[in-house]
């Protein structure tokens, strides 16, 4: 298998070696860029795998970053930021990031996100059946990676997909943060309910009638959510 | 209202009453005396009348027994008893002469048969039948003499009763019967006497009937042998029945009479008395009439004094009290009453004297008030203006009105002329009281007169008193002939006199001079008053000044409004903020101030929904408006509130207009501080841990090239770290104020070298320093001045990159020295070049940085500069960016100058 390509994204200088180093050590193809604009180059000319985004950049932030690669591309996108804000992090998210590392941050943790972020990416992909699974108004096409609502296509990223097609196999249960992070993003998580609430955000917008007052995506307080038919 | 039948409050009925308590007992009296006389009379009357029927009765009776027995006697004698007609002629002519109420004697016979009657004449009867006669058939069952009924005589053919006497024989054979017919006539002749007794119009009547209610005797002959109803009504049936009695009933020819009966027992007949009621009680009826007379007279003349009493007193007396209790009210009798009055007090009983008292007292009470309500209009003038003049005007039109007078004035020492001068006048030449002057000390003077006496002084004549004879011309010119001057008892306001003139001579009197006293006492007030507000006002117009200047210097903006919303102070600032002009802001209501303040917000109509609220007392009264002033966004907060008197109730309300940008900066600032520090903090840690990591991963074998590359990025980054500590240690020290300078002589050259060193230069970066020849000696703080410097190379280079290069120009300028930094980079946007120097300054919300840690780098050089007294700004360059700073050359060493200076020449 062709290995992956990672373009890494930091202003600083001793991150971006630190990370490019140890990535490229463990077999990816790496690509640099100190700002936003430069990363926007590179990623308009080059098939990339994986971005890892710094947050706070000179010439086009992370964010905007996001934004602009989420227009054109579904590609997993890690974001690193030296803001511990949950609401910096809810930003992210709503750019279209599929994941988030706070500064600093050791490299197992690194590693780990990439390697999940990537998982999840090529598990969707590779996923090539041709099952249908049909909820009320919702069909989701695992052959295709498609999802029509009320007969219209609509765009997920690969872990939104994830989410929903796990949701929906379990229509009815109650699946706790814990089990549903474990299941879609990987092993490696099971505390970060933020990104839950995030993405069942992201989902209700995308397929409810009125995200407000969701008929499927169901919360249950305190403890997970509900796919309700 | 009247009340015309309430005893207690109306004087006619309790006289009316008073005259009845009199008249009503007297009047019953009357009456019962008038009833008692009357039965008395009435009865008297029955009784004269039962007598005399009785007397008549009698003598009827008599006279018809002594013809019974005369004609028993008759029977006795024997020729009589024979039939002896020879015999009978001798009895019967003698009885006849003794016996004038006889007419005719005869004798019958057994069978009834006229044997023999005396006279005889030419209608002799003898031989006729009358056994068909009542008596004779009486007679044929009676011994006895015996009465008929009264009928004509055949013999006689005149109205005649018969006295028979039947006759028998020893053996008791009837024999026949002696009768003689007495003339019924002759017993009228003797009613006729009695009835001629009595008055004819008295109608006195007298009436014998017969036991067949004949009339028997009767002084009208024509009526004898008449029936009796023909003369009487239905009474005399118990008379003829033996019974006597009075009745009163309506005669036949329907006159009310008085009837009187007695009965004559020996021939069964009765005798009626009459005479009409009118005659037989006119005594009756006159103490009658007399006693009603006297009772109607009674009521008339009652009547009559009431009517009087009402007219002539009672009534004016009324109107009298009306008028009196309108006396002093405002309610005006009508024009008719008016003239009532005026009519009633011409009269010249004690009414019309009353009238005319109480009308004097009414004029004068008039006047009384009148004066009372100019002297009270005076008071209100007094008190209504503090303009004296004003007052002064209203007090001479009173003093006008009421002492009837023209011309008036108040006088008055003008201190800068040193002469009394007209304040005010009233009816006087404009000539007059512009030119009249007196000097103080002028002695004849009428007014400088009183003001010296302190007393009221009059001139009664101008043209006969002589100490006015040198005034007198100017009197003439004005046309008085007499005056009164009243000194004004003033203390604070100069020494004033009232003047009142007359054009005819005239002496004024006591009350007038008093009344003038009063007026000249509230003149007084008035004078003094005015004097004494213009001094309260100055004082109080400086305060006023003072808290003015202190408002309207304030940098918020204050309005306060009535709760009506109409402005009652406004200062400068909010004209500023509203760019209205002071003369608009004086009309202006709260709503157009605030209106245009928001209309410079971005959004206004979300603002105005808040400044609505806030005015509505929602939302803590506050709310924020953000209004652009020259391109910036300047920060308002609107704050609201009660404005309250001193029980606490809201009088109006005040709106505080606070430009709170600084503020929000600073808030901004602090906010950001956190996530700058947090990320200036975490970018080299993160370098730190990163490496770390990666060479504690087990995964990989790192070459010791590596492994040393990794140890020295964690050495420099901790040193990155440990500088960022010191840098946030000096700002919080520069914010908090406690950071301390120890000023020195200065080497500047030798602290731009030390900069540069440490500032971490690229290889490529070119560093020029630029010094301006002969340069002060700079007292400063080498080690903050070098981390001032350095900081900003370092800004330069991260700016400028690789290729930069720095040029650090110093030169003179006034009394400080400018450092210059500039490098070749891409440049400061001019937008962004005020803020630069703000801690943590991030241009929008993205999180973009400057440079890294810039942020905190040029914030820290703004405030070492500012410790030393200087300041930081950003200039403008063609290319390239140019931060400069100056630190000025007076700052006074912290240790002492000489000292210093010494020192460098050491």
């Amino acid at each position: 298998m062709k290995s992956p390509t990672v373009l890494v994204v930091d202003d600083e200088k001793p991150l971006r070696d630190f990370v490019r180093r140890n990535l490229e050590v463990r077999g990816f193809n790496v690509l640099t860029a100190s700002n936003g604009l430069e990363a926007m180059a590179i990623f308009n000319t080059q098939t990339i795998d994986l971005v890892i985004l710094d947050i706070m950049m000179p010439h086009l932030d992370g964010l905007e970053t996001t934004r602009r690669i989420r227009q054109s591309s579904l590609v997993p996108i890690i974001i690193l930021t030296a803001l511990g804000e949950e609401a910096d992090k809810v930003r992210a998210f709503d750019m279209g990031a599929d994941d988030y590392l706070t500064k600093p941050f050791g490299i197992g943790e690194l590693l780990g996100r990439v390697k999940a972020v990537l998982r999840r990416t090529r598990w969707s992909e590779t996923n090539t059946t041709d099952e249908r699974i049909v909820r009320g108004e919702i069909c989701a096409d695992l052959g295709r990676h498609e999802v029509t609502v009320r007969g219209q296509v609509i765009n997920l990223t690969p872990t939104e997909f994830n989410l929903l097609v796990h949701l929906m196999r379990n229509t009815g249960k109650v699946l706790s943060h814990r089990s549903i992070l474990q299941n879609v993003w990987g092993p490696e998580y099971g505390e970060e309910a933020e990104y839950l609430r995030v993405y069942m955000g992201r989902l209700r917008q995308k397929i409810e009638a009125d995200p407000l007052h969701p008929q499927y995506l169901q919360t249950e307080r305190g403890v997970g959510y509900r796919f309700e038919n | 209202m009247k009340r015309w039948f309430s005893f207690h409050n109306d004087l006619g009925v309790q006289l009316l009453a008073l005259y009845m308590l009199v008249i009503v007992p007297s009047l019953i009296i009357l009456l019962a005396f008038d009833q008692l006389a009357g039965q008395r009379i009435q009865d008297d009357v029955r009784t004269n009348d039962l007598s005399l029927a009785r007397a008549i009765a009698q003598e009827t009776h008599l006279s018809i027994t002594n013809s019974l027995q005369a004609v028993e006697k008759l029977s006795e004698y024997p020729s009589v008893i024979d039939a002896d007609p020879n015999g009978m002629e001798l009895v019967f002519s003698i009885f006849l002469d003794t016996r004038p109420d006889v007419n005719l004697i005869y004798r019958l016979d057994p069978d009834g048969f006229m044997l023999y009657h005396y006279p005889t004449g030419p209608g002799s009867t003898i031989g006729v039948d009358f056994s068909f006669r009542d008596y004779y058939q009486r007679a044929l069952l009676s011994d006895e003499p015996l009465f008929s009924k009264g009928r004509i005589s055949p013999t006689t053919e005149q109205a005649v009763a018969t006295a028979v006497m039947p006759m028998w024989s020893e053996d008791h054979q009837f024999l026949g019967l002696v009768a003689t017919n007495i003339k019924l006539a002759s017993l009228s002749q003797t009613l006729a006497d009695i009835v001629s007794n009595h008055r004819p119009e008295e109608g006195f009547q007298v009436v014998i009937l017969d036991s067949s209610a004949q009339i028997i005797a009767y002084p009208d002959a024509e009526l004898l042998l008449h029936e009796a109803p023909d003369l009487l009504p239905e009474i005399y049936a118990p008379a003829l029945a033996g019974k006597s009695g009075t009745r009163i009933t309506a005669s036949p020819s329907g006159e009310e009479r008085l009837y009187t009966y007695a009965p004559i027992p020996s021939a069964g007949w009765g005798v009626i008395v009459s005479r009409p009621t009118a005659a037989a009680f006119s005594t009756q009826i006159t103490i009658h009439r007399i006693t009603v007379i006297v009772a109607a007279t009674f009521l008339v003349l009652g009547l009559v004094v009431w009517i009087l009493l009402t007219l002539r007193v009672i009534t004016p007396i009324e109107r009298l009290a009306a008028i009196s209790q309108s006396i002093g009210t405002n309610q005006k009798s009508s024009p008719e009453e008016r003239e009532q009055i005026s009519r009633m007090a011409k009269r010249s009983d004690q009414i019309g004297h009353l009238i005319r008292s109480i009308l004097r007292m009414e004029k004068s009470i008039a006047a009384r008030i009148t004066e009372q309500e100019t002297l009270l209009e005076t008071s209100q003038a007094v008190v209504s203006s503090l303009d004296s003049q004003i007052v002064l005007d209203r007090i001479l039109e009173q003093v006008q009105k009421l002492l009837g007078v023209k011309m008036c004035a108040v006088i008055a020492l003008d201190k800068q002329r040193n002469a009394f001068r007209i304040r005010a006048s009233r009816g006087l030449s404009k000539q007059y009281t512009e030119q009249l002057a007196i000097q103080p000390t002028e002695p004849r003077s009428v007014t400088m007169r009183a003001l010296r006496s302190k007393q009221p002084i009059q001139v009664s004549d101008t043209e006969s008193d002589s100490s006015f004879s040198a005034q007198r011309p100017r009197a003439q010119a004005e046309g008085y002939r007499s005056m009164l001057a009243v000194p004004l008892n003033t203390q604070h306001a100069p020494p004033t006199a009232l003047l009142v003139f007359r054009p005819d001579p005239h002496v004024f009197s006591t009350n007038e001079i008093q009344l003038l006293v009063n007026f000249a006492n509230h003149v007084t007030m008035a004078i003094e008053n005015a004097a004494l507000y213009t001094r309260s006002d100055m004082r109080l117009q400086e305060q006023t000044r003072r808290i003015e200047a202190l408002v309207q210097s304030l940098h918020d903006g204050l309005i306060l409004s009535t709760l009506s919303g109409n402005v009652i102070y406004i200062n400068r600032r909010v004209g500023e903020l509203a760019d209205l002009s002071a003369e608009d802001l004086g009309s202006a209501s709260v709503d157009r101030v605030l209106n245009r303040i928001v209309a410079k917000a971005p959004e206004p109509d979300k603002v105005f929904r808040d400044v609505e609220d806030a005015l509505k007392g929602k939302k803590g009264r506050s709310a924020e408006i953000p209004i652009m002033v020259f391109g910036r966004t300047t920060y308002l907060r609107l704050q609201v509130f009660d404005v309250t008197d001193g029980q606490g109730i809201p009088i109006g309300r005040g709106l505080i207009l606070r430009d709170i940008t600084a503020d929000r900066e600073l808030d901004r600032m602090k906010s950001s501080l956190i996530s700058t520090v947090s990320h200036e903090l975490r970018t080299p840690l993160a370098a730190i841990k990163g490496y770390a990591t990666t060479l504690l991963a087990d995964d990989v074998e790192w070459d010791s090239k590596s492994q040393r590359e990794f140890l020295s990025i964690i050495s420099s980054e901790s040193d990155r770290l440990s500088n960022l500590v010191n840098n946030l240690l000096d700002l919080s020290r520069i914010e908090a104020g406690s950071l301390n300078l120890s000023r020195v002589e200065c080497p500047i050259d030798e602290v731009i070298q030390h900069a540069a060193e440490r500032a971490h230069l690229l290889p490529d970066n070119r560093f020029i320093v630029e010094l301006e020849p002969n340069l002060p000696t700079l007292y400063a703080d080498p080690p903050r001045l070098e981390t001032v410097l350095r900081n900003l190379i370092e800004n330069a280079v991260k700016y400028a990159g690789p290729k930069a290069v720095i040029r650090i120009h110093v030169s003179r300028k006034g009394s400080s020295l400018i450092f210059r930094v500039k490098d070749n980079g891409p440049g400061i946007p001019p937008e962004e070049s005020q803020h630069i120097f703000q801690s943590f300054y991030r241009v929008d919300a993205s999180l973009t940085r400057l440079a890294s840690g810039a942020g905190l780098g040029l914030a820290i050089c703004q405030g070492l500069v500012r410790a030393h007294g200087g300041d930081t700004w950003v200039e403008p360059q063609e290319q390239g960016a140019c931060i400069a700073f100056s630190i000025p050359l007076n700052g006074e060493p912290q240790a002492e100058p000489t000292n210093s200076k010494e020192e460098k020449r050491v």
